[in-house]
């Protein structure tokens, strides 16, 4: 199951960066199809995994290890339900704010590309081959009106879980270390190239010295 | 809508109210606007450009003194633009940690408003330390010191969750990785705007945490105060309560039964009329409750009576009419009070006075000395320690004496009445309203001035009154009883 639980925390995550995108100039149809889509995997993950869940915890005869185990995956679900319910709050607010009939009002944000490519991680597709549902009349209040379910369906869940089990949070160990070790070097690199501009304002000459240090960096390994 | 916005919220963090959210959000949709809004223009890095920028120039503040139809000068203009600024709407691009707007040509952009500031959820550490752990995900060590500290203590205090953290700060890593790279920078520089508003290094001036470090400083003075109180197990607070319950049960008229009716089911009077105030023969009940405490004792004026009575005998009156003189004071009205404290300190308090009232050395100072600039409670330090002298001392001797033997031993008992239909309703056809307040307070005060005047009085005249009183109180109700 902690394969399933990884799944959710993944979706959680592209849920997230797929939110922050919603009301800024990338906002659109595609984008708030992708968020829906989005949500009803986590829904169906979450139903799965909290019904795995509450069915071993409330099992008494259950090994010490493997309660610990499964109490570990139970912090970090009801975490990642609480995270998953706030952003759908959230989007269900911004939903409410901007409109997609008004495109003038949408925040000018900066983003050029949408959120395709996180919703396939997502949804573990290949990439979304869709086209851009048109939109008929009233879908948008329609929308809202799912979402209002599904926050309501995470809402119980959450107090379900809560009646049900009884898990001591501040009993819980956690396994993994105080600092996330850093992915691999060539992930890190690369994102430094991006991300020079924020960390040295203004250092022009470093920047293009660390730029051209990369370069040959890369190009070592390519030759190696 | 019923949905459960504030999730696990327990009001630890302080969340100001503010207003202003909505109409800056106003001003910032305005803004988006592509023909009457602000210009925008494209940010150039290295190998990319990015759009959508503004400068802190002459185009905003032309904007904003356009839209806002008002003649704004450039330099309030741009305060305008700081405060937009330091709310979280819009951040600098480079330079992000100075919450304000340069009147130069650096760069601002519009913030998205899944980062916007909101009063509907509170900003939770939770995302902070998935933001925290990122960052530290990209590269090591880039965590700024105050930044390495609130980790810490982060991890300290949400140590059970630490995992959940660490892999969702992973899985979002990730996630963004799947953007575009331009994409990814613009979102990085909003994730990073987003917490210098929010969890701002310290002496950096936010929209958000202004007040929150005002209200910090009234939080730990109210903890400091709520430490120091004077506190109380609840064992023993509860068993005050326990015994003050038990005490008072019998004496309650809806717990238990009101003797000899209930004036307000039954329409008979007789209840109040045998607990007048200055009745000359108390019921049993009244009387047992001056036994409670010393403060039941005084506050009944029958019961005053009773124990003026006893002092008398005693000959240390005088306490008691202290204490009086000072409930005056207390209670009088402003014009009087100057004219009142000075009676009281000739009568009790001066050297040689005509009934000088035995207090200890430092609170006669403190009275003397407060007595020269007279207001309300000036005699309250000495009214206490009388009060105290003759609870501890003068009201055990009282409830033993043979004063209030006899005047328990008189006491009457009254026969519950029983009345059937037709009689209830004659009593309610025979109601009659009571004296009105006013000529209450007249006989009350007539009563007072009697008394003044004949104070100190040996005991016979006390009696004598007493029972004249007794003599004209019931005539007037028995009329109407006899009906």
């Amino acid at each position: 199951k902690t394969k399933d639980k990884c799944q959710f925390l993944c979706v959680v995550a592209c849920y997230r960066h797929l939110a922050s995108c919603a009301g800024g100039c990338t906002d659109s149809l595609q984008l708030r199809d992708e968020l829906r889509q989005t949500r009803e995997k986590a829904l169906t993950l979450a139903e799965a995994i909290c019904r795995h869940l509450t069915s071993h915890l409330r099992d008494k005869t259950l090994p010490e290890d493997q309660r610990k185990e499964m109490e570990l995956l139970w912090v970090a679900f009801t975490s990642s339900l609480e995270l998953l319910h706030v952003d759908m709050c959230k989007v269900f607010n911004i939903g409410d704010t901007f409109s997609l009939t008004n495109t003038a009002s949408l925040v000018q944000t900066g983003l050029q590309g949408g959120g395709s490519e996180v919703a396939a991680r997502a949804l573990s597709l290949a990439d979304l081959n869709q086209e851009p549902p048109t939109l008929p009349a009233g879908l948008e209040s329609q929308e809202q009106r799912a979402m209002e379910q599904e926050i309501s369906q995470i809402d119980h869940m959450i107090d379900d879980m809560e009646k049900k089990v009884n898990v001591l949070r501040w009993m819980v160990e956690p396994r993994g270390p105080q600092y996330a070790d850093p992915l691999s070097s060539t992930e890190s690199a690369s994102f430094a190239l991006v991300s020079v501009d924020e960390e040295q304002p203004g250092h022009e000459p470093l920047f293009q010295r660390s730029f051209i240090f990369v370069l040959l960096l890369l190009l070592a390994v390519v030759l190696s | 809508m019923t949905i459960r916005n504030v999730l696990r919220d327990h009001g630890q963090r302080y969340r100001p109210r503010m207003a202003c959210l909505k109409k800056a959000e106003k001003v910032v949709l305005e803004m988006q606007d592509p023909t009457t809004g602000v210009k925008l223009q494209p940010q150039r890095l290295v190998i990319t450009t990015i759009p959508h920028a503004i400068t802190g120039k002459t185009d905003r503040a032309f904007f904003i003194a356009n839209h806002l139809s008002v003649c704004l000068f450039s330099s309030e203009a741009r305060s305008f633009g700081s405060m937009l600024v330091a709310l979280g709407y819009i951040y600098p691009i480079q330079d992000h940690k100075r919450l304000v707007v340069k009147p130069d040509a650096s760069l601002y952009r519009f913030q998205t408003p899944y980062f916007w500031p909101t009063q509907q959820w509170p900003v939770e550490d939770t995302d902070y330390a998935i933001y925290l752990a990122k960052r530290n995900i990209r590269k090591k060590g880039i965590l700024e010191l105050h930044e390495q500290e609130q980790y810490n203590h982060l991890h300290k205090w949400m140590n059970h969750k630490w995992d959940f953290i660490v892999m969702q700060a992973k899985e979002q890593y990730r996630a963004a990785k799947e953007r575009k790279k331009p994409d990814r920078v613009v979102f990085d520089c909003q994730e990073r705007a987003y917490w210098v508003v929010h969890r701002p290094p310290v002496r950096t001036p936010t929209g958000m945490s202004l007040s929150l470090q005002k209200t910090i400083c009234d939080l730990i003075f109210g903890d400091l105060q709520s430490i120091m109180r004077p506190r109380v197990k609840s064992s023993v607070s509860i068993g005050a309560l326990v015994k003050y319950c038990a005490t008072y049960k019998a004496h309650d008229p809806f717990l238990s039964k009101c003797l000899p009716s209930n004036p307000w089911l039954t329409d008979d009077v007789t209840y109040w009329t045998l607990n007048m105030p200055n009745v000359e023969i108390p019921t049993k009940m009244r009387v047992e409750r001056w036994t409670f405490s010393f403060g039941e004792l005084l506050s009944d004026p029958r019961g005053r009576d009773d124990f003026r009575l006893f002092l008398k005998k005693e000959f240390s009156g005088e306490n008691l009419a202290f204490w009086e003189g000072c409930e005056d004071l207390k209670w009088g009205t402003a014009a009087t009070m100057k004219e009142k404290a000075e009676q009281i300190y000739k009568t009790f308090l001066a050297r040689g006075a005509p009934r000088w009232i035995n207090i200890d050395g430092k609170t006669m100072e403190i009275t003397v000395k407060g007595l020269k600039h007279p207001h309300r409670y000036v005699l309250d330090a000495a009214q206490t320690h009388i009060y105290m002298l003759m609870k501890k001392d003068s009201y055990g001797r009282y409830l033993k004496s043979p004063v209030f033997k006899e005047t328990m031993k008189k006491a009457i008992c009254p026969e519950e009445h029983k009345f059937s239909e037709s009689q209830l309703e004659q009593n309610a056809r025979n109601r009659r309203p009571s004296l009105s307040p006013i000529v209450i307070r007249q006989q009350e005060q007539e009563q007072k001035a009697k008394m003044a005047a004949n104070a100190p009085v040996d005991i016979t005249q006390v009696m004598s009154k007493l029972s004249k009183q007794g003599k004209e109180a019931p005539p007037r109700r028995t009329s109407v009883n006899n009906d």
